[in-house]
């Protein structure tokens, strides 16, 4: 039975628009780190820029400045958490919403759900919104 | 600090023109996307080809943001084509179904000629 803490890297970025490419970095030197493909990275990066830009764009608590990244790193999976201290946004908005310019809504969930193993989505009024998504390590 | 975008555009023939993306289209910039597509709509643009080449990276905003322009060149009887899509972005076009929302080319020129067949 695997007991050991998981390896954190913390990183925290102010909620705008423009520090979400250093969330994406972040995340792609973790894959690299720990070996996983290339393409793999690539999801990954993907994964973490969806879950940040949710962060950034649906969270309408302005009191909230900033977004906690998280990722544990275990011998079978990285697990990441994107938290953010707002109201949050809600989970289950439909793909076929659309916003004020035609856009559809809540990709960004159906991306994340798709290239990652496993995605969990909280939101409590409290506690704010956490995404936590993980992917399982090769051979393990 | 931005993400790194370079938008060119240029007309190819009455009403028609082409609208490349090199680099990242991310949360952070795809507004610009959307201001330089409804420009050249706005300059009567009614068929654009995005060239997709050179893009590197396209998050669910860009997405979101092509398909905008797409529902709005539509209402003047145009259309949005997208060529040159490389694996690493055509992945969240297909993940969401927004394949099924443009047709898509190989090279920009192959849009070209369909435009202009």
């Amino acid at each position: 039975m695997k007991t050991a803490t998981p390896d954190q890297i913390e990183l925290r970025i102010p909620r705008r628009a423009e520090f979400v490419r250093v969330a994406r970095m972040a995340a792609c030197a973790i894959a690299a780190q720990l070996e996983f493909t290339y393409d793999v990275m690539k999801d990954i990066e993907l994964a973490v820029g969806e879950a940040c830009a949710n962060a950034v764009e649906h969270v309408a608590d302005v009191a909230c400045e900033d977004i906690l990244v998280r990722f544990s790193v275990e011998p079978a999976q990285l697990a990441i958490e994107v938290v953010d201290r707002g109201q949050g946004f809600d989970p289950a908005r439909s793909q076929d919403q659309e916003d004020d310019w035609g856009r559809p809504g809540g990709l960004g969930l159906v991306v994340i759900g798709e290239v990652m193993d496993d995605l969990e989505v909280s939101c409590d009024p409290e506690t704010g919104t956490c995404v936590r998504m993980v992917k399982y390590r090769a051979g393990e | 600090m931005s993400a790194q975008l370079k938008i060119d555009s240029r007309v190819e023939g009455e009403g028609l023109a082409v609208l490349a993306l090199t680099g990242e289209v991310d949360v952070a910039n795809a507004t610009q996307v959307r201001e330089a597509g409804l420009k050249l709509i706005s300059d009567g643009v009614r068929h654009l080809v995005v060239d997709l080449s050179q893009t590197e990276y396209i998050d669910t905003s860009g997405l979101g943001t092509l398909v905008g322009l797409q529902k709005r060149i539509r209402e003047s009887g145009g259309e949005v084509l997208l060529a040159a899509l490389q694996p690493r972005v055509r992945r969240p076009f297909e993940i969401t179904g927004l394949t099924n929302v443009f047709r898509l080319y190989d090279d920009v020129g192959s849009a070209l000629e369909e435009l202009r067949s």
